[in-house]
């Protein structure tokens, strides 16, 4: 492909701009991975069957691996190397991944983290059958289930205990 | 970055839940959170693949589209000329490899090595491959390879009407006793067959690589639960020194058996790029995994149990069969648990392998315990039916008090007290025994029981244990932790040993530069790298003592104490007089940069050629039955389920688990391991086959909506209760295996459950609805 054939995109990452120029057919996985050295979006199938991609674009989780880099271009991309405060406080759902175990391996993890955050917000951690149901699009092979449920349902509390106390 | 660039800061569970006692939570036995878990949560974790190298190119692979015959030609020209391409691989321009070592320590045949086929064996086998300057370059010119092929008929799969019986291998025969004549002669009797499909690994991160060659020294980032292991295949294959061969892997997003070896990708990449001249990374696909290395065989088992009127086991016969590559060899050893879970005067097992056209299957949790558990496990419970006794109570009448089959007594056997425990915590005793006899509305309620074991496999480590300027402590091993948690547990161990915080520890894996390690597989890792880093830490602390008692600088130059005790970090005398310093300021006063002290568990008299082995082979292993004793891990599964009567769908209810891994090096990962071999025989029991299309010996179902693993929604809460004792027989620091345990007896407690709720036995994992309705 020669370089007529590619395009420059901007993409807002984690709060920050990047300019980059790749082929239209590259997707936001492999943007971020390849092109941005922002590894901590995993690639478990690249055809959108395991979850381990899942990122934030306005806020929606989305699977990188089924959405091309230009897609997200105009929209604000959060992956998992932009959840934790810029301090390095953690977001209370990686905190509880790493007090409940909820996670082995590690590779499925910044996906699961990232649709837990989501589910959270969607208002879909009422209860532990409804956390089961709204995280079943992210496969763990390691068989972290009931310590993500713990994890989420435990944060869940966290993250509504602290809006309580904003508003 | 890698883990000990990223020292927990986190200070949560620093000590132990209530029920440890006063175990602090730093020292072995402690609930400590894992010390690589900030990392993989920030994703600042690199895995092997993540690495980013100047001037990568990228490799895509061609496979075959036929099971058996041989490749015509292959036309290159449009790919060739596709934009971007570097290589077009294929059989003619290939670099002739050597054949490498087996794991077994098989020397190779004096032949060449092709990673790609002329001759085709299985659907899926590597014929070319593209390399190109980007991933989707090399994609695209990847689908423009035409291969013609010559079809010849393959053998499907064991059902085939051209498979035979197969070949029997004689290793796997046990005999003792008449068991034919017995079993004739029983007053009760049962037989039937119970059959596996393909099962498959599947862990998150697929498998794949970047080779890079400086001269003739070769770096790998791959994915790998055996660096010294892989090591040699590459080196052996090129033709280089083992030296010059170096594996990264700092962590691997699971293995679960299938990332020990060497594939034939590895070779494909690392022949590119030396062709290159520049960086290949290959990325397996998620499809390709189904075929670039093998899963669990499948398997056909009958059991035949003759008992008498009281359900007292009189004899076994038992035939297996499991299937196996055209070239290559896989024995999945199907009497593994039949032969020793419950006393017999009498039993025979034999075991044949049949050539299918697959990829050679390979390990998958628990290779042969698991489908061997699922054999005897569910014919007990029919045996237990046939004489209408409780199967708990048929388990504990036919319990095994010494292993029945090499006649040792056990090392540990905590299975009685896993009985009790898990039937206790479950509520057992409210169990009505007829089937169908339990329900809820439309859902029919099952409870099983099944039981599972693991032996222990020991063998020998070595490990580096330094003390730095600044006080902390740094191991170094070649060993890895693909999530069982060896970077925690070895970290717990120095610090023990040491007496420095945990996160004083800074414990550097995956690289086979550092102190070399064999396989970690067969749940052996912790009991050999914790025995290893207690020897390495405990020469250590010998030095830095020696040190604090004998250095004229030293401020204990004076004391003339024996010894010295260190406690978080700090020196002092035993009897309290004199001073306490810290480790760092005793350094400073010496002189001393570091101190460093290899420790290692292999005997006095190895030679350079017997590490080598240990390291790079299985042959050096120790038996579990060696010596005195034979060594298992223990575990009893109660499992309820929920059949739902009018559409036959199964769920799990209600798990509970009583474990017997001995001694537990960090009770809160062990936890984890053994809820996610649970899961993982969740799913095998009621989700996973791989299905083959008859016409063209594929496996249509690779990939993950299609292979079923289980689901966050297909698993309740699981509870797990250790039962295990410090075991000094298995190893060095009194654990058990973890891993594999887990899973063994996972699917038959299901098939049990599912019988005691329906009243139909499913011999045939999985376990699906049509079977049921």
């Amino acid at each position: 492909m020669t370089s007529k054939t590619r395009i420059p995109i901007q993409l807002q990452i984690n709060g920050r701009r990047h300019e980059l120029e790749v082929e239209p057919r590259v997707t936001l996985l492999d943007a971020l991975r390849d092109h941005l050295g922002l590894t901590g979006t995993k690639k478990g199938c690249d055809q959108g069957q395991c979850g381990a991609c899942t990122v934030h674009v306005d806020g929606q989780r989305v699977l990188a691996c089924l959405t091309l880099a230009a897609q997200a271009e105009g929209r604000a991309v959060t992956s998992i190397e932009g959840l934790a405060e810029g301090d390095g406080t953690l977001h209370a759902v990686q905190a509880a991944f790493l007090e409940q175990d909820a996670f082995q391996c590690g590779y499925c993890t910044p996906g699961q983290i990232m649709s837990a955050v989501a589910c959270i917000r969607e208002g879909h951690a009422g209860s532990d059958d409804e956390i089961r149901e709204y995280m079943a699009g992210n496969l763990c092979r390691c068989g972290a289930y009931p310590h993500i449920v713990a994890a989420v349902r435990q944060a869940a509390l966290e993250v509504a205990s602290s809006m309580e106390t904003a508003s | 970055m890698t883990v000990h660039e990223l020292r927990t800061r986190h200070d949560d569970s620093k000590r132990g839940d209530a029920s440890d006692g006063a175990i602090f939570a730093e020292a072995v036995g402690g609930r400590l959170s894992r010390v690589d878990g900030p990392a993989k949560i920030t994703g600042a974790a690199k895995y092997a693949v993540e690495q980013q190298l100047e001037g990568l190119s990228h490799a895509v692979l061609v496979e075959s589209t036929i099971a058996a015959g041989r490749v015509r030609s292959i036309d290159t020209a449009a790919a060739k000329a596709a934009p971007g391409v570097l290589l077009v691989l294929t059989p003619d321009n290939a670099v002739r490899l050597n054949s490498a070592t087996d794991w077994l320590g098989t020397p190779p045949p004096d032949a060449p090595y092709c990673p790609l086929a002329r001759d085709i064996t299985f659907s899926g086998q590597h014929v070319a491959a593209v390399v190109a300057e980007t991933f989707e370059q090399a994609v695209a010119a990847a689908a423009l390879v035409k291969v013609a092929y010559d079809e010849t008929p393959a053998i499907v799969d064991l059902d085939d009407p051209k498979a035979g019986d197969g070949i029997p291998i004689d290793a796997m025969t046990k005999e003792w006793g008449d068991a034919q004549a017995a079993f004739a002669a029983a007053p009760v009797r049962i037989c039937a067959a119970y059959n596996t499909p393909r099962e498959y690994q599947t862990p998150m991160e697929p498998h794949g690589l970047i080779a890079h060659w400086q001269g003739d020294r070769l770096t790998v980032w791959e994915p790998s639960q055996w660096l010294d292991g892989m090591a040699r295949t590459y080196a052996e294959w090129f033709g280089v020194p083992f030296e010059n061969v170096r594996l990264v892997s700092p962590y691997i997003g699971g293995g679960f058996g299938s990332k020990a070896f060497a594939y034939g990708y590895g070779a494909v990449a690392a022949m590119a790029a030396k062709m290159l001249g520049r960086p290949v990374k290959l990325a397996v696909t998620r499809p390709q995994t189904f075929t670039a290395y093998g899963g669990r065989a499948a398997t056909r088992q009958t059991v035949a149990l003759g008992a008498d009127a009281e359900g007292r086991i009189q004899s076994i016969v038992h035939r297996g069969v499991n299937e196996t590559s055209v070239d290559g060899m896989w024995v999945e050893p199907l009497g593994s648990v039949t032969s020793i879970m419950y006393a017999t005067p009498n039993f025979s097992s034999r075991q044949n392998v049949v050539r299918v056209n697959t990829v050679v299957p390979g390990a998958l949790r628990a290779p042969g315990e698991n489908p061997s558990a699922f054999g005897i496990e569910c014919a007990i419970d029919e045996l237990a039916y046939e004489v209408g006794i409780d199967p708990l109570e048929i388990r504990l009448r036919n319990y095994a008090e010494q292993d029945p089959e090499v006649k040792k007594p056990w090392s540990t056997r905590q299975l009685r007290e896993a009985y009790a425990a898990g039937a206790e915590a479950f509520g057992w005793s409210r169990r009505t025994a007829e089937p169908r006899s339990m329900r809820d509305g439309n859902q029919l309620i099952g409870w099983g029981v099944a039981a599972g074991t693991y032996p222990v496999r020991r063998a020998y480590g070595e490990a580096m244990v330094r003390i730095l300027a600044d006080g902390s402590v740094e191991v170094e091993s070649s060993s890895i932790d693909m999530g069982q948690g060896t970077y925690t547990i070895l970290a717990q161990t120095a610090a023990e040993v040491m007496g420095v915080p945990a996160e004083n520890v800074v414990v550097k894996l995956g690289d086979s530069r550092y102190a070399r390690a064999g396989v970690t597989g067969g749940s052996r890792l912790a009991g050999v790298m914790t025995g290893a880093v207690h020897k390495a830490a405990t020469g250590a602390l010998d030095q830095l003592v020696g040190l604090a008692i004998s250095d004229p600088n030293s401020p204990f130059h004076a004391l003339q104490a024996n010894t010295l005790v260190v406690a978080n970090g700090r020196l002092a005398s035993p009897r309290g007089d004199g001073p306490e310093v810290s480790i760092a300021e005793l350094l400073g006063s010496v002189g001393r940069s570091q101190i460093e002290a290899m420790g290692d568990t292999t005997p006095a008299n190895w030679t350079a050629e017997d590490r080598y082995k240990n390291n790079t082979t299985i042959a050096m292993a120790l038996s579990h039955t060696e010596g005195d004793y034979s060594r298992h891990s223990w575990c009893a599964h109660f499992i309820e389920v929920r059949v739902d009567e009018d559409f036959g769908t199964v769920r799990v209810s209600r798990v509970v688990s009583a474990l017997d891994s001995g001694r537990l090096y960090n009770p809160k990962l062990a936890e984890s391991q053994w809820k996610g071999g649970i899961i993982m025989g969740i799913g095998q029991a009621l989700l996973e086959e791989g299905i083959v299309d008859r016409r063209h010996g594929r496996i249509i179902n690779n990939n993950l909506a299609d292979y079923l693993i289980a689901t966050n929604a297909d698993i309740p809460d699981i509870e797990v209760i250790s039962v295990g004792i410090p075991d000094l027989h298995s190893s060095v620091l009194g654990g058990k295996g973890v891993g594999e345990l887990g899973i063994v007896g996972v699917a038959p407690a299901i098939a049990n459950a599912v019988f005691h709720a329906t009243g139909k036995r499913v011999r045939d994992l999985p376990i699906t609805l049509e079977k049921l309705i």
